[in-house]
């Protein structure tokens, strides 16, 4: 820790989904989560902000989520790179989740833990979106939730002092810059950083710690506010995308020279029968 | 009208009570009113139709420091009704008083559908109002109906239904979303899909300037700076637009300008165009910046080099006359949205492009 940031001994918590590594439908028009999975992308930058914030500042780490069983793989993979705790939120009534209702279950999830815990919140991460749901609208609604403030598309993070970061986020066209007393919730682009991977120190103590897995009960949330019940949209019909724009025609026969002119007099060739 | 005969033991319900007419955020771009808010009025001019007559107005909603201006130049691009917020305060976007702005009009005005532009704004609000007032919302969409909707589970049936169209799946699928069970029914609309109406200068509508009640922490965040390029560089109007991506590195622009200077020499009309990630690691300035986040450009040539071809910066050049790709990586997405690909390193391919163009080549641009 460098001499330069207060010790702040922050209380931070990281959003985290599993999501399958590659993105297809099943035959009911719904995602296909048979196949292999990973952590969201964008997941893996907001747990880097996490690690960096404590590596500055100091403080503890939790990771949260949502999903089947098998998201203690990624949860894992978060305490293997150096976060503290982890908790998963596992019930099949959680099924047919929208962004509102996952909002909620991952709120009553983090508010229950902080109660049992006798704690409180001061910084909340999680990934500007995931792939297979690409909405970003999670982290926003889970701020709401908690009554903390929220910046989201955040670029980069730094402390400020012992009552503020200094958050950047994106904004069209360039950037903005914001003062942020905590707590607060940030949701991290991809272009933040570069995250780290599992480090030996980390892993080793990862040994000693488990997922703490709940279901919806256990944490107190109402059946009706769960899952497919809890949603205030469904999906009603999926279609195929047509794209307009023919395959790309590649060069790679000769030299360089060769690639080159080949595709440049492609490119100035007429297309016939058009 | 009729409707499925399978569905007929469906009850019809409406459980709007009273909420009537679609709403419109309209956000400033810097000081003027962004693109975005006239092409959500105009299609919800165009989605009007298929409500409730009682139903067919649009309101929409302009927050600022001195905004009143801008009033009526909503009205003349289809909005009915504009509420007016001010506040010096709010000279730009911050989450938490906009979210009150946005919560207070709603419940005053009672929208059935309430829409907001798919920006890094838009995405930031809408999703903490639903959260907020319990109601759906369906993000970055790009098409809308609204129609006949049956839902067996719920056993209830709706005669208009606001359908939200979106892309998921990484862009493979559209999916539609449907909530008429809480009002307004919301959703975040992409910029650039939707076309505006004409101006008329002579259509009139009703401004109604409005005090929100501010909540306790509403400012707590505060604005150090709002940095926007200027917008010294018209790439949009540029017939050849040769861009690079953060594989480059600083040398790899060096050799970029070259190319560019040689095309030029043509005498062909060029530009230098970037990805974020290539803006962000500062080897080139942001009114360089194709995408989502920068300029939507359309020149007749469009060549790509070590750019991996993001969602973000597509959505700015996807509608290039023809896409040409330099990458090493042979699966890198820029490929899927390209015409011609070369599969290299651009420190080979560069050079002989380079030469090749000095030596005379020129693009054809019809
Ligand atoms: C809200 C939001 C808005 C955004 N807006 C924009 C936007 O407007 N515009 C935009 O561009 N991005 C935008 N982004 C960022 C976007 O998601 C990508 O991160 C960005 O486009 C990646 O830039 P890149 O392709 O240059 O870099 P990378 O993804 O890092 O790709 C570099 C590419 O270079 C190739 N490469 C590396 N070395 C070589 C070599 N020697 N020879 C040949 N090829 C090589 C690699 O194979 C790779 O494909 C936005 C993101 C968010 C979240």
């Amino acid at each position: 820790m460098s001499e330069n940031y207060p010790k702040l001994d922050l209380n931070i918590f990281v959003t985290i989904k599993q999501v399958p590594k590659a993105m297809k439908t099943g035959a009911d028009g719904l995602m296909d989560r048979s196949g292999k999975s990973m952590m969201n992308p964008h997941c893996t930058h907001a747990l880097e902000e996490a690690l960096s914030l404590r590596d500055r500042v100091g403080g503890q780490i939790t990771v949260v989520s949502m999903g089947p069983p098998n998201a203690q793989k990624s949860l894992n993979e978060a305490l293997r790179k150096g976060a503290d705790r982890a908790y998963l939120l596992s019930d099949r009534k959680l099924a047919g989740s929208d962004t509102w209702a996952t909002a909620e279950a991952l709120a009553t999830l983090i508010k229950f833990i902080l109660k049992e815990n006798n704690e409180t919140l001061d910084v909340l991460y999680g990934g500007l979106q995931t792939v297979d749901g690409d909405t970003a609208q999670v982290p926003a609604q889970i701020a709401s939730r908690l009554k903390m403030s929220q910046v989201t598309y955040v670029e980069s993070v730094k402390v400020l002092d012992d009552k503020h970061l200094e958050v950047r986020r994106i904004i069209e066209g360039g950037y903005q810059r914001l003062k942020v007393p905590y707590p607060t919730t940030l949701s991290v682009t991809e272009t933040a950083n570069v995250p780290r991977g599992p480090s030996l120190t980390a892993s080793m103590s990862a040994v000693d710690k488990e997922v703490i897995i709940y279901n919806i009960d256990q944490i107190g949330l109402p059946e009706k506010y769960a899952g497919l019940a809890g949603s205030p949209t469904v999906v009603s019909r999926v279609k195929n995308v047509v794209i307009d724009r023919g395959p790309v025609q590649l060069f790679n026969e000769g030299d360089t020279a060769k690639l080159v002119s080949d595709m440049l007099t492609a490119v100035n060739t007429k297309e016939e029968n058009n | 009208m009729s409707y499925p005969e399978k569905d007929s033991k469906i009850p019809f319900v409406d459980l709007r009570d009273g909420a009537r007419g679609i709403m419109v955020w309209a956000p400033l771009d810097g000081d003027k009113i962004s693109e975005a808010a006239f092409e959500l009025i105009g299609e919800a001019n165009r989605q009007k139709s298929k409500l409730d007559e009682d139903s067919q107005k649009i309101i929409a909603v302009l927050i600022g420091k001195e905004v009143d201006k801008h009033a009526q130049e909503l009205i003349h691009y289809g909005a009915d009704i504009v509420y007016v917020i001010e506040d010096d305060r709010l000279e730009e976007y911050l989450t938490l008083p906009f979210v009150t702005s946005l919560i207070d009009v709603i419940n005053e005005a009672k929208p059935e559908i309430a829409l907001f532009a798919a920006s890094t704004l838009g995405r930031d609000l809408a999703p903490r109002i639903a959260a907020k007032m319990n109601c759906g919302l369906s993000a970055d969409c790009t098409e809308f109906d609204i129609g006949y909707y049956a839902n067996r589970k719920r056993n209830q049936r709706f005669k208009k239904a606001f359908k939200m169209i979106r892309p998921s799946f990484g862009e493979s699928k559209l999916a539609t979303i449907i909530g008429p069970f809480n009002y307004p029914q919301m959703a975040t609309a992409r910029p650039g899909v939707f076309r505006k109406l004409d101006k008329d200068s002579s259509r009139t509508g009703e401004v109604i300037k409005f005090q929100p009640k501010w909540q306790e922490g509403d400012f707590a965040v505060e604005l150090i700076e709002t940095v926007r390029s200027s917008d010294s560089l018209d790439l949009t109007k540029a017939d050849i637009i040769v861009a690079g991506g953060f594989g480059l590195g600083k040398e790899g622009f060096d050799m970029l300008n070259e190319l560019v200077a040689a095309i030029r020499a043509n005498g062909q009309n060029v530009e230098l165009g970037a990805s974020r990630a290539a803006v962000d690691a500062g080897f080139v300035e942001y009114k360089h910046q194709i995408g989502q986040t920068g300029k939507t450009v359309r020149p007749a040539i469009y060549i790509a080099v070590a750019i991996s071809g993001a969602v973000q910066h597509i959505a700015g050049m996807k509608e290039s006359a023809k896409i040409i790709a330099i990458n090493h990586d042979p699966s890198a997405n820029i490929f899927l949205s390209s015409d011609f690909g070369i599969v290299n390193d651009y420190q080979e391919v560069l050079p002989e492009l380079i030469k090749q163009v000095k030596a005379g080549y020129k693009f054809d641009l019809d």
